[in-house]
């Protein structure tokens, strides 16, 4: 009896979640978890694996269509199995009881199946040769109109299929997808071996890959946001001798309560936060021409991920103090990197802070996190001359920059929030008033 | 017109180079001098020698009795051509033009088409049509078509349409001594072509294709006109790297099959060129024909054919040459069977 492949529920709030991209071809084998298709929901992508061993029978969403929660995306089970031609729907669950099949119809799927290239455009000399040769036509790239397939490319195929090579490269190759005659052999007499495919896949990893998952999403937003907002980027300097004096002195504190170490990045959280409260202007979104001022504080980080850029939300910063915010914003970021972070932790920000210090990087201009009015583009710290009343002393000075919308926000109140965000980085004590 | 590929003949001492127009006379004139039987009759074919000079000095050698002019009704010189043939005369019947071959239509198709069939066997038909066909000569819509898959579509009927003045000469004293009626077409534009033709009596059956060229990428299957356009378009393809087999298959009924299919088995791509109006055009059955043969799987591109847009045929010279298939279009449909699109 064939199993269905649902679209998981994977968080509270998901109602739909978008197929960005089938591992498995209909007609391929499937072992319990093994990744069946990736999913993506508000920010994050799953990778969904199979519950069930079989064939993977039949897929209803293409590639980058939206499937409701609970949505049957597919089914696995036995070859020849009868599974619905069209989409179930998701409500009824008796629904698969109701297909189970006729004995005619599965011998009549069965017979089928041995004319399994009926949809490959071939010409009938190609078909012969691809008889002839035993080259499978699916298998062969089609060099004429709509990429239709002549006898020169079963040809080519076919001479493909002669390459001297180790069956362990072989299945190498076949794992990841490498075309053998593309490889140089290294071994006797031009034998390829296992080696020259896993460099050469390597090789070949690097040229492209298609635009998909986070990469995706974040290409998305930025061009939109690039696109729409007319960004105007404020830059100063912050002297931070005063504000890491404060965290030397914390240090051990928080790192007693939490485990964990204060990071400037809390400290600009908590700065930034009152700041926020003190700027309501400059805390504010807009959606659909309407702008909404924020009360609660919910802060964005943009955290770096072998996956690319994810900004999970750190929230009511505003009633967090840094102890709460250390032990809070050290586990997301983690989750984050590991891509385990549920989705609802990735979207709601109402400010966003991208930090750059670890790098040598002076300063830069972020990019506005849409909906937000406005992002935080924290520099390197440095020490540099500065000029203090007539005499040049040496300060540990950081850049920072704030892009804002102008649609939202005049300059005047931008800067007064900076100049804000800065004065009580300076002057610590300023944060008990 | 030059028929370049054919007249670069090698015996020299036999090279006698005669136009289309002289070869079809000389035919005619063997086969009156061998046999009494043969006569031919028409509109003016006899001190004036026919619309396009075909039968001058006949009348002078022959004589009226046996080069017979007629009133103008195509029906009625066709009907009589039957009559005598069925008597057991050999008439050669010349129609002006191809276009008034409707005229004569029910006398073709009821009658010389039937007869033998009829008569279960007992009486034959052994009488030839010749008539000029065409476009080129500015003639207009009613004195340029080619309506040879009219008369192909008849069973009972054969159907030649030579290119050469050499095939032209054989395959009309063919299709004299043969038994069935033959409507034998002459391209108006071909008549003054030159070649060399031999002087003695020879004969192509019918039912022969002729491979014009030889190559090896893509087979051009064309007729009368459209073979020397075939052959200029293939001898401009070789230096684009295209080589290129052309075969006239010279008679329409009997159609040559063979010759056809193993030439494409051969290239695997083929384009069928005529003259005549694409839609119902006589390319129609040679392309079905390829499709259902043994050459079928050999095919590696699809059958293409060339044949004249579905208008009347223009008077203006520009939008005549435009209405029908041209070197270039040629070479274009060449190239795209070639490079796979």
């Amino acid at each position: 009896m064939a199993k269905e492949v649902f679209m998981p529920k994977l968080s509270s709030t998901m109602e739909t979640g978008t197929l960005l991209q089938w591992f498995k071809q209909e007609g391929d084998p499937v072992e319990v978890g093994e990744p069946l298709l990736e999913v993506m929901t508000d920010k994050i992508n799953i990778e969904v694996e199979a519950y069930e061993e079989g064939v993977l029978l039949k897929r209803y969403y293409d590639e980058d269509e939206e499937v409701p929660v609970n949505g049957i995306v597919g089914y696995i089970g036995e070859e020849g199995e009868q599974v619905p031609e069209e989409r179930p729907g998701t409500e009824d669950k008796s629904e698969p009881e109701s297909i189970r099949e006729t004995p005619a119809q599965t011998a009549a799927e069965q017979t089928a199946g041995t004319e399994k290239v009926e949809g490959v455009r071939a010409t009938p000399a190609a078909r012969r040769l691809s008889r002839e040769s035993g080259v499978e036509l699916s298998l062969v790239q089609g060099s004429g109109a709509k990429g239709r397939i002549h006898a020169a490319d079963v040809h080519a195929a076919a001479d493909k299929q002669h390459v001297r090579s180790t069956p362990l490269a072989k299945k190498e190759a076949q794992a990841n997808s490498v075309d053998l005659s593309a490889v140089k052999g290294s071994g006797s007499y031009g034998k390829i071996r296992r080696a020259d495919v896993t460099s050469q896949s390597a090789e070949e990893e690097l040229r492209s890959e298609p635009l998909q998952g986070v990469r995706k999403v974040v290409a998305e937003r930025m061009q939109q946001s690039a696109g729409e907002v007319p960004h105007v980027t404020l830059h100063t300097e912050i002297d931070m001798e005063a504000a890491m004096e404060l965290r030397t002195q914390l240090l051990p504190v928080i790192e007693k309560q939490t485990g964990e170490r204060l990071s400037v990045t809390e400290l600009l959280m908590l700065v930034g936060s009152r700041a926020l409260q003190k700027h309501p202007a400059v805390h504010a979104s807009m959606t659909d021409n309407r702008i909404t001022k924020q009360s609660s504080v919910h802060m964005g980080l943009a955290v770096a991920t072998d996956r690319g850029l994810l900004v999970p939300v750190i929230r009511n910063t505003e009633t967090k103090g840094l102890a709460e915010l250390v032990a809070e914003t050290k586990q997301t970021a983690a989750a984050a990197r590991n891509g385990t972070l549920p989705g609802k932790e990735l979207s709601g920000s109402t400010f966003t802070i991208s930090n750059l210090g670890m790098y040598a990087v002076d300063h830069f201009t972020p990019i506005i996190n849409q909906p937000e009015a406005a992002i935080l583009g924290v520099g390197r710290m440095q020490e540099k001359p500065v000029v203090i009343d007539g005499e040049i002393a040496v300060r540990r000075m950081m850049a920072v920059s704030l892009s804002f919308d102008h649609r939202i926000i005049d300059g005047a109140p931008a800067a007064a929030f900076l100049t804000d965000f800065k004065q009580m980085l300076e002057q610590p004590y300023q944060l008990f008033v | 017109m030059q028929s370049s590929a054919v007249n670069s003949s090698n015996n020299k001492e036999t090279t006698r180079s005669i136009t289309f127009a002289e070869a079809v006379r000389e035919a005619l004139s063997q086969e009156m001098r061998e046999d009494q039987d043969v006569f031919i009759l028409g509109e003016d074919i006899g001190v004036y020698g026919g619309a396009f000079g075909v039968t001058r000095g006949m009348i002078e050698e022959f004589g009226p009795e046996r080069v017979r002019n007629t009133p103008i009704s195509e029906a009625a010189i066709t009907g009589a051509a039957i009559g005598s043939a069925l008597t057991g005369m050999k008439p050669v019947v010349e129609l002006q033009f191809s276009d008034f071959i409707t005229i004569a239509m029910d006398q073709l198709v009821n009658q010389a088409a039937k007869l033998r069939y009829m008569y279960g066997g007992k009486g034959n038909v052994p009488m030839v049509l010749r008539t000029p066909s065409g476009s080129g000569t500015g003639a207009a819509a009613q004195h340029s078509q080619s309506l040879e898959a009219w008369v192909a579509h008849v069973p009972g009927l054969k159907v030649v349409q030579p290119s050469t003045a050499s095939d032209a000469k054989g395959l009309l004293k063919a299709a004299i001594a043969d038994p069935n009626p033959v409507i034998f077409y002459e391209h108006k534009l071909l008549y003054k072509t030159q070649e060399h033709v031999p002087e003695e009596a020879y004969t192509i059956p019918l039912g022969e294709a002729d491979v014009k060229r030889e190559g090896t990428d893509v087979t051009i299957v064309a007729t009368a006109v459209m073979v020397h356009k075939a052959l200029e378009a293939a001898e401009k393809l070789a230096e684009e790297g295209i080589d290129v087999e052309v075969i006239d298959p010279r008679t329409l009924v009997p159609l040559d099959e063979k010759t056809i299919v193993d030439s494409v088995k051969k290239t695997g791509r083929v384009i069928v060129v005529h003259e005549a109006v694409k839609r119902g055009g006589y390319g129609g059955e040679i392309a079905s024909m390829i499709a259902e043969s043994e050459a079928f799987d050999y095919l590696d591109a699809p059958v293409r054919r060339l044949g004249a847009l579905p208008i009347p045929v223009p008077y203006n010279p520009a939008l005549e040459k435009a209405m029908v298939p041209q070197m270039d279009d040629i070479m274009q449909a060449a190239r795209d069977s070639v490079h796979r699109r």
